[in-house]
């Protein structure tokens, strides 16, 4: 088994406060980890952290990805090594189409991997496969990112550019929050679609619910910014039944 | 100068200094764009059911210092008014907007607006808005609104986070506040040809 991503003992803070006190883990390709934990564990700087959001600071620590120093990294270059994040909050930016954002992001990643830009052609028919693929309404492509989506629309956008972008590692934070279980399935089908033998998904979530349909190999409890447990899929079961304190 | 009863007077000058004055007659349209220099437009409605739409857009640079002013006046009433002037503020620009608004007494069942949106990119540039509104009809309905500000970080980030550099994330940020007024050109050869010149082409662009 190969391993995709390596963290190792990571501090971050926000503000000057720190968040994260030490955290390990160790994700190989094929896996999905399930991250839960209580409001203010930390679940989401970890996902803000590994995607290089400048608003936290790595105190110290070591993160890997393929055994390259993630790290060090600009933002965007973790991106087109294939870090991606489905935002809690995706972000609306008006006056930018989806077509135009989506379409320079693919070329970005595709210069990085040394391949031609797609023509506007190519690009076309790939946003007509992943639409096809997720089952998503066409009426996206021509409006501004996020823009007047409502709570599933932004989600379900989330994951279409992650079935465009094809990251080696997923983030998905708290992808469930906001969302009835209509699109809670369709978000979650389409996750499960994506899933290869050589990527990998971080579940973050503070419900046992999304866990029903994405099925993780390994369940892990952030709590004051520590991995305090770690189990399979029957930890969430169990968390569900006596919560964070019965641990 | 007279825009005559029922006629229409619409203008894009773009890098060409504006100083209008203008009346309107009942049932006339006055559409101006100014693109990329300094203006003053005083416009009156003289006559009843007139519009005037009155657009500006300054990206200004280096050591640029631009003024734009408008001075709408509502003299009688069932007219309609529009003013949006946007600034892109980078280096050590400065800019300033003075918009005035007057509905008189007698201009009953009036719709205006201003708007000035201003985006500063820079520590070192500054923009100074002063909007005047007086408004003696009662029977109306105004709006105005100001605001200056910077590029959306968290916006910055999303697109960062899809792979996208700043430098290009920023650049799209700034056209698609500055597309708003491009859009409101009525020549399509016209707008055309502002979307390829101030939106400076970027690789990747699908529309």
């Amino acid at each position: 088994m190969k391993a995709l991503l390596e963290i190792k003992d990571l501090h971050a803070s926000i503000g000057g406060k720190e968040i994260l006190k030490g955290v390990n883990l160790v994700i190989n390709e094929g896996e999905v980890h399930a991250i839960m934990g209580p409001n203010g564990a930390g679940k989401s700087t970890l996902s803000a952290v590994l995607t290089g959001n400048p608003a936290y600071e790595v105190t110290s620590g070591e993160v890997y990805l393929k055994g390259e120093n993630l790290l060090e990294m600009a933002p965007e270059v973790r991106a087109r090594a294939g870090v991606f994040l489905s935002f809690q909050y995706p972000v609306e930016i008006p006056g930018v189409s989806m077509t135009n954002f989506m379409r320079t992001a693919i070329n970005a990643k595709r210069a990085y991997e040394s391949k031609e830009p797609l023509s506007a052609k190519e690009f076309l028919a790939l946003m007509r496969e992943k639409k096809k693929m997720l089952e998503l309404p066409d009426k996206l492509n021509n409006r501004s990112v996020n823009e007047g989506f409502s709570g599933g629309e932004k989600k379900k956008n989330e994951i279409f550019q992650m079935a465009m972008l094809e990251p080696c590692l997923s983030i998905l934070d708290e992808t469930d929050s906001g969302l009835d279980i209509d699109a809670l399935r369709i978000v979650a089908e389409g996750v499960n679609k994506l899933k290869t033998p050589h990527n990998a998904s971080i579940v973050i979530t503070h419900y046992q619910r999304l866990l029903d349909y994405i099925v993780p190999d390994f369940v892990h409890v952030l709590a004051d910014g520590r991995i305090v447990k770690t189990g399979d899929k029957s930890l969430a079961l169990e968390l569900e039944e006596k919560g964070y304190e019965g641990l | 100068m007279k825009v005559c009863k029922g006629e229409t007077y619409e203008r894009v000058f773009v890098n060409e200094e504006v100083n209008l004055n203008i009346e309107q007659e009942a049932d006339s349209h006055v559409k101006i764009h100014v693109i990329n220099a300094p203006f003053s437009i005083t416009v009156n409605q003289i006559g009843e059911g007139c519009s005037t739409e009155i657009y500006g857009l300054e990206h200004l640079r280096g050591e640029d210092d631009v003024t734009a002013e408008t001075h709408v006046t509502h003299s009688v009433g069932g007219g309609t008014s529009n003013q949006l002037v946007k600034f892109v503020l980078e280096d050590n620009a400065r800019g300033r907007f003075i918009g005035d608004l007057k509905i008189a007494q007698d201009a009953q069942q009036t719709e205006a607006h201003q708007t000035n949106r201003n985006l500063v990119l820079s520590e070192t540039a500054e923009m100074r808005t002063q909007p005047q509104l007086e408004i003696y009809a009662d029977d109306v309905k105004a709006t105005h609104g100001a605001s200056t500000g910077q590029l959306d970080e968290s916006a910055l980030f999303y697109m960062q986070q899809r792979g996208i550099d700043k430098e290009k994330a920023r650049q799209l940020l700034v056209n698609a506040f500055m597309r708003e007024i491009v859009d409101t050109i009525s020549d399509e050869r016209m707008k055309e040809l502002m979307n390829e010149r101030l939106l400076n082409a970027i690789d990747g662009v699908v529309e």
